[in-house]
């Protein structure tokens, strides 16, 4: 299967969540993905947009950044893009998911989440960005 | 997401349907709120038809059965599809949450 980009614009507000997972969901059709596959992307991508709206860019809206996702094979990349302050997700500290549940708290989860359900997760501060890139190998299609 | 309410003696079951992103839950958040609020004690989560979760999400879970628990009542939740078990799993919440194959069996373990 050839290689496929495409490069999704996103503003800094919480409706954009649905319409990524959407985005997504189209990219990844001519792979026919598992669940748990389509699942595990639309989840790391919700975190990590999330975090850019959120942490990035403190909640506030008008801001813009991009999502690049790339098909080669079963592998699916994407690449976050922000102009926000220099912030690295994945530097958070372990949670500790074994807690009871009184003491349990759920910051950190969605990085946890990520870092679990991505086969790579990087992040780099280039040219006054943050760049976070994340890729997930697609099981096999189901005979 | 779409929250269908219905009552088996004092259990409320919840049936969610559809994505629990972080657009959508705050609407969970308040109907678990206003059922706490109203009296209710027991909460039925039906998962079955619910085909996404976010820590977003979770974090409604996590905190609708800690706010059932400290009103002396309990949540129990029922028939998770896989992709959604996963994330449950990952996250620790199998040890913290009642988790149950079916709403049958999640209502039988709060009646």
């Amino acid at each position: 299967m050839s290689p496929a980009v495409q490069l999704l614009p996103l503003t800094s507000s919480l409706d954009e969540i649905p319409r990524l997972a959407d985005a997504v969901e189209a990219f990844c059709e001519p792979l026919a993905p598992g669940p748990r596959d389509l699942h595990a992307l639309q989840l790391a991508l919700e975190e990590a947009v999330t975090n850019v709206i959120h942490h990035g860019y403190g909640g506030r809206p008008g801001h813009t950044f991009t999502v690049e996702l790339r098909r080669e094979d079963r592998r699916i990349t994407a690449v976050l893009t922000d102009d926000a302050p220099a912030y690295d997700p994945l530097a958070r500290p372990e949670v500790d998911v074994h807690a009871p549940l009184a003491e349990r708290d759920i910051g950190g989860l969605g990085v946890h989440l990520v870092k679990k359900l991505m086969d790579s997760a990087a992040y780099e501060r280039r040219d006054g960005r943050n760049v976070l890139t994340l890729a997930r190998n697609f099981a096999p299609t189901a005979p | 997401m779409e929250i269908n309410a219905s009552t088996q003696n004092d259990i409320t079951v919840l049936a969610l349907q559809g994505r629990l992103d972080g657009l959508a839950s705050p609407q969970l958040e308040q109907r678990l709120d206003a059922l706490v609020a109203a009296g209710t004690r027991k909460v039925v989560l039906d998962c079955a038809a619910l085909t996404y979760v976010s820590s977003a999400g979770l974090r409604v879970f996590l905190g609708g059965a800690k706010k059932l628990k400290s009103a002396g009542g309990r949540a129990a939740f029922a028939a998770l599809t896989p992709a959604v078990h996963e994330v449950f799993e990952l996250s620790g919440f199998l040890e913290v949450l009642a988790v149950h194959p079916s709403a049958a069996a999640a209502a039988a373990s709060l009646a």
